[in-house]
């Protein structure tokens, strides 16, 4: 079988969102790790952020990164149109099976997906709009971003759509990263169960990372910290 | 005690003709009644005043053929866990209630007359690789292709499948990837099934795309819709089979 021929089979492009959705996990890790570096302090998080973006690898990165989210949103729109297109006439009543059996994972989270992933690219333009091309300071010869992260998170509006935002990358990855295992073909007796609640550990422990920055930027804006 | 209820029936003349619900009292019907035989007690006063009666499909009624699926208040084969349509029993409802009965929904499974639909497209899955083939000539020993316990036994709980259609009647996508998937692990699990092994997978993949069901969400409402409780494990088998299948040759 040819690998473009099982990439626009169904399953194919599951196990592509799959792995394009760890990919854009791993990233997020790396991205949470690295923020957190704020906590230290402007020179250390200026240090870390010029020896990022002047490194010449990071434009690979970057294109690479763009490639596997736009794979990622452009397999799971497709996937969407051919479900919907696969049900023409609704059901007039509909119930969750789960509510006779609780061996369903269905769940909010399963059944927004596109609605949080849709929600997730917008709020990733503004995002980039707002840090990567937002206003250029300078300190020390370097990009001074701890003072635009500080400048920018001083404002209760943008916290609060901020944790609206990580609210809403949580709730995707909550469902997402159990369902990329199973995507992937993951199945045993005992590690089944073990990675739904892992896949949901690492969606509470990611989103209550990136909660702590833009908290923590306003508090310290106001001088509570 | 006898209950009454009241029904709301799609019902739609041909595959073709628009479909509508439509609202039946049923009188006299008694709490052990099965689901079906209420549906029966309710045709034969249709076919009393001269009306057509509501077509359903029902076979062995003791759920192991698979004839049977109705969706009942939103759910393919009702209320009870692990059962067919032909197992709910009246008793399930109360006297007064209104009860919504729907036919199994996909494009996939085209409504022939009211509430049956053409499940025709399981059998072309099973046809694209859900066999075994061997030349012919005397069986061998049984006891010549020794098969561990817990294989046999997850080959068994696959084998299961009835092929309802309840996996596809529940799944937000209309996918069928518990029934195909069920066919192939239980097959594949067993030696004789191994030989075909990746060939199965991609050819019944293909034709299942092909049938116009649509993809898995990994949800696992046809786990519990299934009345023989099948596992989404075995998608995760399916999967695993498909990729080694497409990273082999």
């Amino acid at each position: 079988m040819r690998l473009q021929q099982a990439s626009a089979s169904s399953i194919g492009s599951k196990i592509l969102i799959a792995l394009t959705g760890l990919a854009l996990f791993v990233f997020l890790i790396g991205h949470l790790a690295g923020n957190l570096l704020f906590l230290a302090g402007p020179e250390t998080f200026n240090e870390y952020s010029h020896k990022l973006i002047s490194n010449p690898l990071v434009y690979v990165a970057e294109v690479g990164l763009l490639a596997v989210f736009f794979l990622h949103v452009a397999k799971t729109v497709a996937g969407v149109l051919t479900n919907r297109s696969a049900r023409p006439t609704a059901y007039a009543t509909r119930r969750w099976a789960k509510t006779k059996s609780p061996r369903s994972r269905k769940s909010l989270a399963s059944t927004t997906m596109i609605v949080t992933g849709t929600f997730t690219a917008l709020f990733l333009a503004t995002h980039l709009a707002t840090f990567k091309f937002g206003t250029f300071y300078e300190a020390g010869g370097i990009r001074d971003l701890y003072r635009l992260q500080l400048e920018i998170f001083s404002a209760p509006g943008y916290v609060a759509f901020y944790l609206v935002a990580m609210s809403v990358i949580f709730f995707h990855l909550w469902h997402g990263l159990s369902s990329a295992a199973q995507s992937l073909g993951v199945d045993h007796p005992q590690w089944t169960p073990r990675i739904l609640v892992l896949g949901r550990v690492l969606s509470v422990a990611i989103a209550g990372g990136f909660f702590i920055l833009p908290i923590y930027t306003f508090l310290l804006s106001r001088g509570v910290l | 005690m006898a209950m009454t209820v009241t029904l709301r029936v799609w019902r739609q003349a041909g595959p073709a003709a628009p479909g509508r619900l439509e609202t039946y009292t049923a009188n006299n019907v008694h709490p052990d009644m099965s689901f079906l035989e209420m549906l029966d007690v309710v045709n034969e006063d249709l076919i009393k005043a001269g009306q057509d009666p509501i077509a359903f499909d029902s076979d062995c009624r003791e759920g192991i053929c698979g004839s049977c699926g109705l969706v009942i208040d939103g759910i393919p084969h009702g209320p009870d866990r692990g059962a067919t349509t032909c197992q709910v029993h009246m008793r399930r409802f109360r006297n007064g209630d209104t009860i919504t009965i729907e036919p199994f929904r996909a494009r996939a499974f085209p409504v022939l007359k009211d509430l049956v639909v053409d499940r025709g497209a399981f059998d072309r899955i099973i046809a694209a690789g859900g066999y075994v083939s061997m030349n012919v000539g005397g069986a061998p020993d049984a006891n010549a292709l020794p098969i561990p316990k817990d294989v046999a036994d997850r080959a068994m709980d696959n084998a299961q499948c009835i092929g309802c259609g309840a996996c596809v009647a529940a799944c937000k996508n209309a996918a069928a990837h518990l029934f195909t998937s069920a066919k192939i692990a239980h097959l594949g699990l067993l030696p004789q099934g191994e030989a075909e092994r990746g060939r199965r997978v991609v050819q019944m993949v293909e034709q299942m795309d092909a049938e116009g069901f649509g993809s898995c969400s990994n949800e696992g409402e046809c786990e519990a819709a299934c009345p023989k409780e099948i596992s989404i494990a075995s998608i995760a088998r399916m999967n695993r089979d498909y990729l080694k299948a497409a990273l082999g040759k």
